[in-house]
This record gives C-alpha cells, sequence and structure tokens, in this order.
C-alpha cells in the first residue's frame, strides 16, 4: 500500500511530464540523494569509497554515455574507454597547458575533445550498421590508444604515456580526501545522469530512439540522420570523454593510454547490457555489478582458499561475465533494470497479490 | 624493389592466415545470418586444446582428431544454449552474444589448460626461409608461410567442394540464400546450424595450428583474430572468397604500411592500420568488394 | 552610367537595382534613375523581383516623396516583391514608416545573403500558391525504377489533386508501394520526375519529404517498437520542434514549453483515433490494428498536406476497417489533407476515392474515378488473370 499510482490523477500534461511522475519515486530518488550525498560519505571507510564507489560513479558515466549511443540511438560502439582516454588526456593538457584553468572547466573541455573525436569516428555511421558499425569503432579504440601512447606532447613527455593527473582544487579547496573527492565525483556525476534522463525524454532523445528503432522511418518523418546519428556520437563521447577525466582526477590519479584498453570497452558495453539497454538507471546498475563482481569472486576464491587452483579467479571472471552477458540478453534483454521495475511493480500491487 | 617484394610476399602470405580465421565469420554468416564476434576466441580454444593434449602425451594425429571432436561439441553446444534461444532476435542482440560468448571461450580454454604461453610444432616445418627462392631472386620466403597459403588452398577447396558437390553442403547454400525458403522445402535450419558451427570449429582449428604454430599459442592469439573483422569489411560479410581477397589485401596492407608508413609516424601501427583501412574503405564502398549492396524494403 | 545599376538576374527572375553611393538631392535626381528604371522594365515585358541595394545611398528629405512614389508605381506595375539591404538607418527608418502607413512589407536585410534567402522564400511560396491555384497538386511523370534486374516500375505518369482521396491498386508486386517511396524519397527513381507542389524533381533525399508536408505510413507497420504510444506521435512532430539540446537537457523554459504545447496537439490527435487508453504503452505490446491507428497517429501529429498510406487496412476485421475508412474520410474532411492510399479492398477503395490509378507488373493498365476503372476490360483481365 506504500508504493501506489492510484489516487495520483494529472490534471495537467506539465505534472504528467515531470521526470518522476510518480510521488513515491521523487520521494525514493530525494532519499537516494540524501543517502549517497550524506550518509555514505560520513559512514564508509576509505577502501569502499576509493576502490569501489568512486569507479562504480565514472563507470555508471561512462555506461550512460555507451547507453545514450548504443541503447538510445542503437549505434554499437566498441571504443567507449579510448573515448575516456581522450577526456583523461584533454584534461590533463589543458590543465597543465593553460595556466589558471578550472578543474571543472577542464572535465567538460575534456568532454568536449572528446565529443569531437566520437564525432569523426561516428561518420561511417552514416554508411553502415550494426556490427558493421562496431568494427569502425574498434579503429577508433586501437589508434586513439595508439596515438597517445606514441606522441609524447600528448602526456608532456612522460615515459610510455603515463600521466599524473594535477591536484583538484576548486575555489581554493583542494579536493584531496577520498570524501571530497567522493563527493565531487557523485556531483558531476548526478548533474550529467539529470540531464541525459531530460534528453531521452525529449526531442533529441526521441530523435535517438526513432533511428534506433526503424530508421526509415524516422527519415520519412524528418529526422536527419546525419544530424541525429552524430549527435548521439557527440553526446556519448561527451559522457565518455568526462568520465575519463574523472578516472584519471578522481580515481586513480596516474592513468596510461594502455589503461583505457579494448577489455576496458567491453566492461562499459557489459555494463549496458547487464544493467538494461536504454536505461539511465540501468547504467548505474550495470556498473555496480561489473565492478562488484570481481571483487566478489575474488573473495569468494579466498573463502574457498587452497582448494582452488592459481589464476582461477580471473578466468572465473570471464566465464562469468561472459555466461551473464549470454543469460541476460537471453532472459532478459532489459537487464537488471527491468528487474527493477519488477520489483517497483510488484511493490505497487503490495499486499494483494492482484 | 627486392625489399618491397620481400614485404609484400611476407605480407600477402600472412594474409592468408588472416583469410583462415575470416573464413570461420563468413561461413556461420552466410548460413545463419549470426556474426560470430567468438570465432577468434574459438581459434584460440582450438590451439590451446591441442597444444594441452599433445603435452598429455597424445600423438598429433589423435591430438588432432580430439582437438577436432572438442570444437564440434563447443560449435554444436554454441548453437543449442546460445543461438537458438536467440533466433529472430535482432542481428546485433545476437552479435552482443557472441562477445559474451568470446570472454566465455577464453575463460574456459584458460581455465582448462592454463595461461602460460607455449610453443607450438608441426612435424617438418620450420619458419625458415626457402633457400631456392633466396638464391634465385634474393627474397625471403618463410617456409611455414608458404605451408600455412597450401594448407589455407587446400581448406578452401575442401569447403568448396564440401558446398557444391555434397547433399549437405547444397542444402547449407539454400539456407544461406533464403532461409524461409530452405524450411519451406524442409530443411531443417536447426540441423543446418549446428553443421555450420561444427564447419567454423574445424576452420578455427586449422587457423588455430597455423598461427599457434607461428606465433606461440598466446592470449594475444584473440587480437590477431580481430584482424579478421576489417578483412571482412573489405571482402563483404557474405563471400568466401571476399574473405581470402580481403585477408591479403590486409595482410599487404598491413606489413607494406609498417615498413613505409610506420617511420614516419614513430612505428607500431600494425595495430591499428587494418581498421582504419577498413573505415575508409567503407566510406566508399559499405557493402565490401564482394558484396552485394541492398535497398531496405519498406 | 544607370544603366550599369541595373541587373535582371533570370534565373531567379529578379532585377537587382544599385543604389550604393548614389545621392538623390532633389525630385530630377530620382526621376533621372528612375526613366531609365521604368524603361528597362517595359522592355523586358514581364515582372520582376526587386533586390534593391541601398548602401551608402543618401536620399534628401526634399526628394523622398518623389523616391516613394516612383518605387510604387514601379512595383505596382512590374514587381512581385521587393527585398532590400544595406540602409543606413535614417534611410531604413523611413522605409519602415512608409511600410506601415501603406501596408507593405519593408523587408529590409543587413546583408545581400540575407536578402536572397528571403527573396529565395518570397518565390516559393509564390510557385507554392501558383501551383495550388493551378491545380497541380502532385503529379508524377513517366517514372521508371529498377532494383538491379527487377523494373519495379516502368514509365509511369499520373496527376492527383489538392484535397481529393485517390487510390493506386493492383496485384501484389505490380510496384504500389514502391511508388509510394519514390513520392517520399524512399527511393530514387532511375528516370522521370515528380512534381509536387509546383516543384519538379528527379531524386530527393528521404528526409526532405517531411519538411514538403508529406507523411506516410507502411505496409508493414514501421512504429518505433521501444517508444510509447505517446513518444511515437511526438516523433511526428519533430519538426516543429526548435530549442536546442542543451534546452533540453535541462528541460527548463522553452523546452518544457514546447514540449507541452506539443503534447496537447499530440493529446488531440490522440482523442481524434481514440486511442487515449494506450497513450503510455509500448507499441510494441498493441494488436495489429491498434498498431495500424497509431501509425496513422504519427503521420497527423506532422500535420501533412499529402498523406500515403500503403493498404492502411491491411489484417484487419470488418469493424477495424469501418473505423479506420471513418478516420481517412475525416482527415480528408476535417484537415483538407490530401491522400493517396493503396488499398486491396476493391469495396473500400471504390467508397471512398475520387480517383484510382491501377498498376500491373509496374505499369499503369488505366486510371479515372471508381465506376470508370471498375468497368475496364484491362482492368479486369488483370485482376482475373492473378490470383491475389
Ligand atoms: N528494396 C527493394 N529491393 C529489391 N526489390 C524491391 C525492393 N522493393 C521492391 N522491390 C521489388 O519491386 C517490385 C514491386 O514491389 P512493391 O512496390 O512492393 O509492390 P506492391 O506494393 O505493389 O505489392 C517487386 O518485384 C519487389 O520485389
Ligand atoms: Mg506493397
Amino acid at each position: 500500500m506504500l508504493y501506489r499510482e492510484a489516487g495520483q490523477f494529472k490534471a495537467t500534461y506539465q505534472e504528467d511530464q515531470q521526470i518522476f511522475p510518480i510521488r513515491q519515486d521523487r520521494i525514493a530518488i530525494a532519499s537516494i540523494l540524501v543517502f549517497f550525498y550524506l550518509v555514505v560519505p560520513a559512514a564508509a571507510n576509505q577502501y569502499w569509497l576509493q576502490a569501489i564507489l568512486i569507479p562504480v560513479l565514472i563507470f555508471s558515466l561512462a555506461a550512460i554515455g555507451l547507453n545514450i549511443l548504443t541503447g538510445y540511438a542503437g549505434q554499437l560502439s566498441l571504443g567507449s574507454a579510448a573515448f575516456m582516454a581522450v577526456g583523461a588526456f584533454a584534461a590533463y593538457n589543458f590543465m597543465l597547458r593553460v595556466p589558471g584553468m578550472p578543474i571543472l572547466a577542464a572535465f567538460v573541455l575534456g568532454g568536449l575533445c572528446a565529443a569531437a573525436v566520437g564525432i569523426a569516428f561516428g561518420l561511417p555511421s552514416l554508411r553502415i550498421k550494426g556490427f558493421y558499425l562496431a568494427v569502425a569503432t574498434l579503429a577508433a579504440q586501437f589508434f586513439i590508444v595508439w596515438a597517445l601512447t606514441k606522441f609524447p606532447w600528448f602526456s608532456n613527455y612522460s615515459s610510455s604515456g603515463v600521466i599524473t593527473a594535477q591536484q583538484v582544487e576548486i575555489l581554493g579547496y583542494a579536493f584531496i580526501s577520498p570524501e571530497s573527492k567522493y563527493v565531487l565525483t557523485l556531483a558531476v556525476v548526478t548533474v550529467l545522469a539529470l540531464a541525459a534522463k531530460n534528453m531521452v525524454r525529449s526531442s533529441i532523445g526521441r530523435s535517438w530512439m526513432a533511428i534506433r528503432d526503424m530508421d526509415v522511418a524516422a527519415e520519412v518523418i524528418g529526422f536527419r540522420p546525419m544530424h541525429t546519428k552524430l549527435s548521439a556520437f557527440a553526446i556519448s563521447s561527451f559522457y565518455c570523454g568526462v568520465a575519463g577525466a574523472l578516472y584519471a582526477y578522481t580515481y586513480l590519479g596516474t592513468v596510461e593510454p594502455e589503461g583505457f584498453n579494448l577489455d576496458m570497452s567491453f566492461k562499459i558495453l557489459f555494463m549496458v547490457i547487464i544493467g538494461g539497454v536504454g536505461s539511465i538507471m540501468g547504467s548505474f546498475l550495470g556498473a555496480a555489478f561489473i565492478v562488484l563482481l570481481p571483487i566478489f569472486l575474488n573473495i569468494s576464491m579466498h573463502v574457498l582458499g587452497d582448494w582452488v587452483p592459481h589464476g582461477l579467479a580471473s578466468n572465473l571472471e570471464l566465464i562469468v561475465f561472459g555466461g551473464l552477458i549470454i543469460f541476460f540478453l537471453i532472459v532478459e534483454p532489459h537487464g537488471l533494470a527491468r528487474l527493477w521495475q519488477i520489483g517497483k511493480e510488484k511493490l505497487r500491487l503490495w499486499p494483494f497479490p492482484h | 624493389m627486392q625489399f618491397f617484394f620481400e614485404v609484400l610476399i611476407g605480407g600477402l602470405l600472412s594474409g592468408v592466415m588472416y583469410a583462415l580465421v575470416a573464413l570461420g565469420f563468413v561461413l556461420i554468416y552466410k548460413a545463419s545470418g549470426v556474426f560470430n564476434f567468438a570465432q577468434g576466441a574459438m581459434v584460440f580454444f582450438a590451439a590451446l586444446t591441442f597444444v594441452g593434449v599433445m603435452e598429455l602425451g597424445a600423438p598429433f594425429g589423435l591430438a588432432l582428431v580430439i582437438t577436432f571432436a572438442a570444437m564440434v561439441l563447443l560449435g554444436v553446444a554454441t548453437e543449442k544454449v546460445v543461438l537458438r534461444p536467440l533466433v529472430n532476435q535482432p542481428q546485433i542482440t545476437l552479435f552482443m552474444a557472441t562477445i559474451g560468448l568470446t570472454f566465455f571461450i577464453e575463460g574456459l580454454a584458460q581455465g582448462m589448460w592454463g595461461a602460460s604461453v607455449r610453443g607450438l610444432e608441426i612435424p617438418g616445418i620450420q619458419d625458415e626461409p626457402i633457400e631456392w627462392a633466396m638464391d634465385n631472386w634474393g627474397i625471403g620466403i618463410s617456409k611455414f608461410d608458404l605451408f600455412a597459403a597450401g594448407v589455407s588452398a587446400v581448406l578452401v577447396s575442401v569447403l568448396a567442394v564440401f558446398f557444391n558437390k555434397t547433399r549437405v553442403g547444397r542444402a547449407l547454400r539454400a539456407v544461406a540464400d533464403d532461409h524461409q525458403g530452405a524450411l519451406a522445402i524442409g530443411i531443417p535450419l536447426q540441423n543446418i546450424w549446428r553443421i555450420v558451427w561444427a564447419v567454423a570449429g574445424f576452420v578455427a582449428l586449422v587457423a588455430g595450428l597455423m598461427w599457434g604454430a607461428r606465433n606461440g599459442v598466446q592470449f594475444a592469439l584473440t587480437f590477431v583474430a580481430l584482424k579478421a573483422l576489417p578483412v571482412l569489411i573489405i571482402g563483404g560479410f557474405e563471400s568466401v572468397a571476399g574473405a581470402i581477397v580481403g585477408g591479403l589485401i590486409i595482410g599487404a596492407a598491413e606489413k607494406l604500411g609498417e615498413v613505409y608508413i610506420g617511420p614516419m609516424v614513430g612505428g607500431g601501427i600494425e595495430g591499428w592500420f587494418p581498421y582504419v583501412m577498413a573505415l575508409l574503405f567503407l566510406l566508399v564502398r559499405p557493402e565490401g568488394l564482394f558484396g552485394e549492396r541492398h535497398i531496405d524494403r519498406v | 552610367m544607370f544603366e550599369e545599376r541595373i541587373i535582371f538576374h533570370d534565373a531567379i527572375e529578379t532585377m537587382e537595382v544599385d543604389f550604393c553611393g548614389t545621392t538623390f538631392a532633389v525630385n530630377a535626381d530620382v526621376d533621372a534613375f528612375y526613366d531609365v528604371v521604368d524603361k528597362r522594365l517595359a522592355d523586358s515585358g514581364r515582372s520582376w523581383y526587386f533586390l534593391v541595394v541601398y548602401t551608402d545611398c543618401v536620399i534628401a528629405p526634399e526628394a523622398w516623396e518623389r523616391f516613394a512614389e516612383r518605387g510604387k508605381i514601379a512595383n505596382v506595375k512590374h514587381g512581385l516583391g521587393t527585398v532590400r539591404v544595406g540602409a543606413s538607418s535614417q534611410t531604413r527608418e523611413e522605409i519602415r514608416q512608409r511600410a506601415e502607413q501603406e501596408a507593405f512589407r519593408s523587408n529590409i536585410f543587413n546583408t545581400r545573403d540575407q536578402a536572397m534567402l528571403a527573396l529565395g522564400e518570397m518565390r516559393k511560396r509564390r510557385r507554392d500558391s501558383r501551383a495550388a491555384a493551378e491545380g497541380t497538386f502532385l503529379r508524377v511523370e513517366n517514372v521508371s525504377l529498377r532494383f538491379g534486374g527487377v523494373k519495379a516500375i516502368t514509365g509511369v505518369s499520373f496527376e492527383i489533386k489538392r484535397g481529393e482521396i485517390s487510390s493506386i491498386i493492383g496485384p501484389n508486386g505490380a510496384g504500389k508501394s514502391s511508388m509510394l517511396n519514390v513520392i517520399n524519397g524512399v527511393y530514387h527513381p532511375q528516370e522521370g520526375t515528380v512534381t509536387y507542389l509546383g516543384n519538379a524533381r528527379h531524386q530527393m533525399r528521404t528526409h526532405e519529404a517531411a519538411t514538403q508536408g508529406i507523411a506516410r505510413t507502411f505496409q508493414n507497420i514501421a512504429l518505433f517498437k521501444g517508444m510509447s504510444v505517446l513518444d511515437n506521435l511526438m516523433t511526428g512532430r519533430n519538426l516543429k520542434m526548435k530549442s536546442n539540446f542543451l534546452l533540453q537537457a535541462l528541460y527548463w523554459g522553452p523546452a518544457q514549453r514546447e514540449e507541452l504545447a506539443h503534447r496537447k496537439k499530440v493529446e488531440e490527435i490522440i482523442d481524434f483515433l481514440e486511442i487515449e487508453h494506450i497513450r503510455k504503452t509500448p507499441v510494441g505490446r498493441l494488436p495489429y490494428g491498434l498498431q495500424k491507428r497509431v501509425e496513422l497517429g504519427r503521420a497527423l501529429a506532422a500535420e501533412p498536406t499529402l498523406l500515403l498510406l500503403d493498404e492502411p487496412m491491411a489484417g484487419m476485421n470488418v469493424e477495424e476497417k469501418q473505423d479506420m475508412c471513418r478516420f481517412i474520410l475525416d482527415v480528408n474532411d476535417q484537415f483538407g489533407t490530401t491522400i493517396l492510399l493503396i488499398e486491396h479492398d476493391m469495396g473500400v477503395v471504390m467508397d471512398i476515392s475520387n480517383f484510382v490509378v491501377v498498376l500491373d507488373h509496374g505499369m499503369k493498365i488505366a486510371e479515372g474515378t471508381p465506376d470508370e476503372v471498375r468497368s475496364d476490360p484491362t482492368v479486369i483481365r488483370a485482376y482475373l488473370g492473378t490470383a491475389h
């Protein structure tokens, strides 16, 4: 009886068009925000913040980016990590070379650079679809990582392209403690996630979904394919780029191009598939799942101790990841987000079964 | 000039190896419309299984048979567990499923046989230049590469005979041309798919042996296998001839690029050159060299 | 010397008058110039758009009255419309005031490019209205379309009138759908032209059809399966939505107002089609008949001038067909939308069409009113000869 839509009549379209039309959803979101902004920084220990929550948030952002491209606009990409790399290295260079550059502006500029690169590699999408495009994005993946490694300018002539992020400072406050880094990451991610949610329920989001679902029909009703697809590439890459910048600045501190490899691109794709294709909420669930799973596996291996042969954990991870992808695609193609939805519907009916 | 030819021939021969992997993709794509991203993992699986069985003391021939059996098993299982439940799903879903499959197979292979790098020897064939070519033309051609080219030629001929002369092969071609039609005249699709996956497994085995003997059996093999993708883009997904020509083009272009363009930009361009080339190619001819242009029906 | 300041651009039906650097101090200066202009115009013997360049032109207050009068005369005799460029602020103000008093458009632009653009718009508007007046709404001329070796359409010509309901009929594979696809730019014919609202074209990009007011439904429903009914209909209004993605990302101000305004329009269509109850349902879950209705709704949301319907009633039961017929007639009646439809049910076709085109094997074998077509021996033969 707690979670009820009944009785909430929408008198105006405006009310109906709210970002979270159901009152309980609004309350839930508000409590979640309070929890993550206030309770978590106070309660969580350093390990949780630095090794779990921050990466989960950052990967959620990257997954939102890929979800915009793949989930909403239907353009498969295997190069997300490379766009993160662009964001990270661009932000680094803006901080390095422009005196007095504010860090948030550097994040945005990093995102914009990624967007520009995204548009360049999105151009083939105008002529090709599906897995053809996936191959084209592989070109982005390999080329970008190579370029960042090969041209020492990008990493300010450090050996093998490693960069060390400058200290994060906003209005004189230095973000050094894990708590502060976590809150900064959370803030950026919240803002961008809300923006993404707004876009996907506006005309630009509908244009993406239209192209995804039936491209000829979309064109017939006046969506220009070039504009639509490239906007998806640009915005998606922007999100990945900002995620990459955060990855360097609030998560690892030191990154190298090779860190943004194909494997990471696949991980982000898995977050989208497992979390829910075409769902902003799912991007968070998927990221949390994929970040936590290896940790969970590792712990289980430790518990089993000498029982299991050495090196099995990493292979088990591959097997479990692969198996889960197949499982979700077959059994629940809308991923964890759908399960979440079903859970809510159950809750709506509770305590009556029908 | 001699150097140019040496690089070219080296490139063409390694292109043959790419073609070998691409062939597996084409077979499955033609018969079931599935773009099997896991073909590379299957190659890796085959090579690792073969080496593993040899290490257990099996002779070459027996190891070959056992590995072949394993590949058939893997193919059939994949068809049953992964593809059948996803029939009629959008191609992109199937594609993503095969990415999952890739991880699964890689994990399985390494879990069973370990992740260390192994050597693989094919009796009697060494990776050394042919003296005769060296003496007469002054060009170094690896015996092994030539052998691999020969094996590929034999494989392609065998496949050609299989597709054109056997009943099963003809049924396969019918399926490739028209799924509904094939169903209508009573060709059991599922059997066909199972056979195709088994054949693709066999092709993966051959490719795995060749690549394994050349570069050692290691995880990096899966990256080599990825290079079959640009091959397909250039050759077209539906054409065996395309896979071969595309493989040769990519092999040659990659080596020539590395030698002639590489030094200008600091080298190491082999990793992306084929992809970027495929990308540029896509802009000019999205349907590939041998593919047909389709206009969507509405 | 005034001669070279008058240039006739035949291709865009425009006379350009360059007042650049001229000073009109007294009435005599004005007359000297305008005498030449009038003579040249009279010689041409036709009407023109005027492009007047005022850059660095000075008109003394005492000459203004005469200047305006001569301009007006030239315009009445030979003008189709006037655009002006680069006037000084004083001249600009003067023109504005006169425009207001005499109810003409001042049309002053800062750059020549802007003026040319506006001129293009003016010409297009006139062309459209002329076409409308003449009655050629849509004319298909000698269109041929091949797919590799398959001849889908061979040399087909016909014409449909504004405001009417026309039908294309013919056996399966006759090329009916292909014809619609040619009209709205999905397929590009190898030969022939389509003239729509006075614009002749050989080929066009698909998304341009929508900008010209052509909407369409498909034989095999082409809804956006992953989206709700409401969102599907909203996509139909995309061309009318202007706010940029940053505003949309904030969902704020203009973006929100725009979204609401269009939502309102879409709700009208939802009411019209009687699909209120399924507003929020993902279209993939709807039964076939309702999907067809939603697809019609999406087309209507664009408020089209020409509506192309590809077998809107295929696979429906009698009741659903009746509903659909009613909607089609209502759309035609209430919004004045011209409709071109493909339908197999002869009863329906004969009932609701003003005009019928019959295709067979890609060729036109007959056309005319339903009665004419019904009694045409070739048509009867074609229909008896094929099972479908
Ligand atoms: N996209 C296409 N590619 C190839 N052939 C096509 C395509 N669209 C239509 N055709 C062919 O053109 C002919 C006419 O088809 P169509 O216009 O769909 O007929 P109808 O709508 O009258 O049944 C058919 O032979 C069909 O196979
Ligand atoms: Mg048709």
